[in-house]
């Protein structure tokens, strides 16, 4: 009896491992009902909108906050707590009429005092804000900002009363309108910041004016928003969202499978699994271009790229469709700074943009003719496994076209930035994602004085271009202006070769509804309901 | 006792201050900085920020800073979640890896010892050499590994356990495991080694001819000798333990302490690099000190005083 009690132990095991199983498959229960749970990928460094400068802050911060305009679907400005604006003197005095029925989260009404705080206390150099800058156009910011002017006052920003909000600039800029609606120059309570002073972005200390308010803080774990019962419009269906912070992509991923998150992106979204959601036929997958531009970059000082036609040699022997086809993430080719679908792009064409014999012959003149004698040289790019993918297929490019070996060198990150500022390597590989949608973001990074230029190239021309396009409020003007200085950039001087512009991977489960994706990859989640 | 406890807290103050010192001075050797980004600030902007963090200052001056603000048991602020102070961010850190830590020196404690006593118990049979193996995968698989198989296995396959996340006691399960697998396996080749020893020294053959049951001989004369070896390394073990683990806190989503041993570094968040070095080494010394009173009730011939 003991034998046969021996002999079925085995498969006594194995019945009970099914059994618990599928219990265990039957309590689970598919989602939450009315919650929202995805991944932020890292704790948000600050809830303190003026502080803050990174996807995971603005991301909680887009949800509970509101500013004077806000995006729509299209990534137009739209009224938010203003309901209506004035645009006087050719562009340089802006007069912002507020509603009459936002409330903060506490139910104290949103006055025109509280942009006026915000904005004073965003350029006020003990707060020592990172994103101050972008206010730098508005009358004696930036001699504010640099401790300089100490009066306040006398700033270009004024509540004329609880409605009115007036601003000046020290110039017209044409996008100044998306500054609005950007998280740094949303209103803030001085009471509260002054009640409370570092803690006071902890949950209970926090007011806001969004359709959520932040009700969990478990740092490094999870953020909870609730829905605010005092937002001034149609409530959200949600009634709580979940933001973890998982680093890990595929635990990430393992939890979206195990059905824990209702939806992902790039965060947690590995690529090797991103074909396999693109070919199951399931309705999970959707994709969007971002307004992110991958490009190579010299240092125009360093032999031999200090001769314009080694550079334009190397940005014709490149096929950037081959290049987007290996990377598998969505990439779409570039060939100009501007991405698709700003204000003065350039429509991406592969006979134009990629030409191996005219390279060679480019090359040849510069004195390398089948890359003879053309000198050691390498090619820095940060640690991360995408970049890696990247770089390896330009090397391939450039020996398979041109007949040149570049070596490839990666660093630490922050190591890598540093090297990058200092001592700028003949080559490097960058990305710069947009703040606002407009031409600005992208084109000002090359003017000869803007600190993330590492390039050392320097036009005036170029300068002139961006700088005229910056005030042009004709849009046919604009475009035409942007497009001489993209032309100038990308096909003349060619101090940069722009690749691809990313895309966001995201998978959503089928009971959630109303996810809209935008190119500035923001994340709202107002408009989404749960549900079968 | 006491006079050791309190020779140690005077020699932990200095070493303490070594250790805070050589990482502050280490770490401003590091290229890049905290304020370094993707997106390169004005210059004016970055002045602002050195001026609030006191890094305009001469580097003896930071120091001077620092150490003012460390005597008062201000361990800094954090450059990188900015409004949070180092204090803040370890309180709430370390009581996450400290319950995992715990769990996990359990889980090698309560599998490791018996396993190591059993292969040393039948040294040469086959159960001896099942325990090798087991513990040779356990050494040598590194616990990414580990953590993935279980996480596959009982996570995503049978959908017995929780995937990852810090929500209940079920999601303690398979980090704990994940993380003891390493310190469960190190601890049964020494157990089994340190028993094989002693099972061979005179004392315990006398108790056999005195007619002493086997299992009350190992326990009782082997095992009680085999632990010192045991103990010893269970001081440190324990630090390692509590203070968390990069590796499994990143895959199972855990809040604990230990992905701040990297994380700050990549960050070149200064004082949370300090902050964490310093809790490292502080809760070191406090185990090697218990290490060292266990040696006195294991073995009274060994003097705590030594």
């Amino acid at each position: 009896m003991l034998k046969n009690f021996c002999k079925s132990t085995p498969f006594l095991l194995i019945g009970l491992v099914l059994v618990m199983t599928n219990l265990a498959n039957k309590q689970t229960p598919r989602f939450e009902a009315n919650t929202l749970r995805i991944n932020l990928g890292c704790e948000p460094p600050s809830l303190d909108w003026a502080k803050a400068t990174d996807a995971a802050s603005f991301d909680v911060v887009s949800n509970i906050m509101i500013g004077l305009t806000s995006y729509a679907n299209d990534l137009s400005c739209r009224p938010a707590c203003a309901e209506s604006w004035q645009i006087l003197d050719h562009g340089k005095h802006y007069i912002f009429h507020l509603r009459p029925n936002i409330r903060w989260s506490d139910g104290k009404p949103l006055t025109a005092y509280d942009f006026q705080y915000a904005w004073r206390r965003l350029l006020d150099p003990k707060t020592a804000a990172p994103y101050a800058f972008f206010l730098y156009d508005i009358e004696n910011a930036f001699a504010y900002n640099q401790g300089k002017l100490k009066d306040a006052n006398e700033l270009g920003i004024r509540a004329i009363n609880e409605s009115t909000f007036e601003v000046r600039l020290s110039r017209p800029i044409a996008y100044f309108l998306y500054l609005t609606a950007f998280c740094p120059t949303y209103p803030q309570r001085q009471d509260i910041i002054e009640r409370y002073s570092n803690n006071w972005t902890d949950p209970g200390h926090l007011v806001c004016n969004g359709p959520f308010i932040l009700t969990k803080w478990q740092h490094e774990y999870k953020i909870e928003l609730t829905a605010n019962p005092s937002y001034y419009a149609a409530k959200p269906s949600l009634k709580t969202i979940k933001m973890f912070m998982i680093p890990e992509q595929s635990t990430a991923f393992a939890l979206y499978e195990n059905n824990q998150l209702d939806f992902i992106d790039n965060r947690s979204l590995p690529t090797s699994e991103i074909d396999r959601y693109r070919k199951s036929g399931c309705n999970e997958y959707r994709d969007i271009a971002l307004l992110r531009v991958s490009y190579l970059g010299f240092n125009i000082e360093k032999k031999p790229f200090d001769n314009v036609k080694v550079r334009r040699a190397l940005s014709l022997a490149i096929d950037r469709e081959r290049v987007c086809r290996i990377l598998r993430h969505g990439e779409k080719p570039i060939a100009n700074l501007i991405p698709p679908p700003l204000l003065g792009h350039s429509d991406f064409s592969t006979e134009q943009s990629y030409n191996p014999k005219l390279a060679r012959n480019l090359l040849a003149q510069a004195g390398y003719p089948e890359g003879k004698n053309f000198p050691q040289t390498f090619l820095l790019y940060p640690h991360r496994e995408d970049t890696r993918l990247l770089v390896e297929v330009m090397q391939d490019e450039l020996k398979r076209n041109l007949n040149i070996h570049v070596d490839l060198l990666n660093q630490e990150w922050q190591v890598y930035l540093q090297t990058l500022r200092n001592n700028t390597p003949p080559i490097y590989r960058y990305a710069w994602g947009a703040d606002y949608p407009d031409p600005d973001t992208f084109m000002n990074l090359f003017t000869s004085h803007n600190g993330n230029n590492n390039t050392h190239w320097s036009n005036k021309t170029y300068d002139q271009l961006v700088s005229l396009a910056g005030c042009e409020a004709n849009p046919v003007k604009r475009a035409t202006l942007y497009k001489q200085a993209d032309y100038l950039l990308c096909k003349q001087d060619v101090p940069i070769i722009p690749v691809n512009t990313a895309a966001q991977n995201m998978l959503i489960k089928p009971w959630v509804h109303g996810i809209i994706p935008n190119a500035l990859d923001l994340q709202f989640f107002s408009s989404v309901g749960i549900g079968d | 006792m006491s006079k050791l406890i309190i020779k140690r807290i005077l020699i932990m103050l200095p070493l303490l201050w070594l250790i805070a010192t050589l990482t502050f001075f280490l770490l401003r050797v590091l290229p890049g900085g905290p304020f370094d980004a993707e997106k390169n600030l004005p210059p004016e902007i970055i002045a602002n920020l050195k001026a609030k963090y006191h890094m305009d200052r001469t580097l003896p001056e930071q120091y001077y800073i620092y150490l003012q603000r460390v005597v008062k048991g201000d361990l800094g602020i954090s450059y990188k979640y900015l409004d949070r102070s180092v204090n803040d961010i370890l309180a709430s850190a370390l009581p996450v890896s400290l319950t995992l830590g715990i769990a996990a020196l359990f889980l090698a404690i309560i599998i490791g010892v018996p396993l190591g006593i059993v292969a040393a118990t039948k040294k040469g049979t086959a159960i001896d050499a099942m325990c090798i193996i087991c513990s040779t995968l356990g050494v040598s698989l590194p616990s990414f590994v580990i953590g993935a198989l279980l996480i596959f296995v009982f996570g995503i396959w049978l959908k017995l356990l929780p995937v990852a996340l810090w929500e209940s006691a079920w999601h303690v399960i398979l980090p704990a495991f994940t993380l003891a697998s390493g310190p469960t396996a190190y601890l049964a080749r020494l157990t089994r080694s340190s028993v094989i020893d002693a099972l061979s020294k005179d004392w315990v053959r006398t108790a056999q001819i005195k007619g002493e049951p086997y299992l009350q001989t190992v326990i009782n004369h082997a095992l009680r000798n085999a632990l010192i070896p045991i103990i010893t390394v269970l001081g440190p073990l324990s630090a390692i333990l509590i203070t968390g683990s990069f590796v499994v806190e990143t895959i199972y989503a855990i809040p604990g302490m230990g992905r701040f041993f990297i994380t700050a570094v990549s960050n070149r968040d200064y004082d949370l690099v300090i902050g964490t070095t310093l809790i490292f080494a502080l809760l070191l010394i406090i185990a090697n000190t218990i290490v060292d009173i266990l040696y006195h009730i294991l073995d009274p011939r060994i003097t705590i005083s030594d």
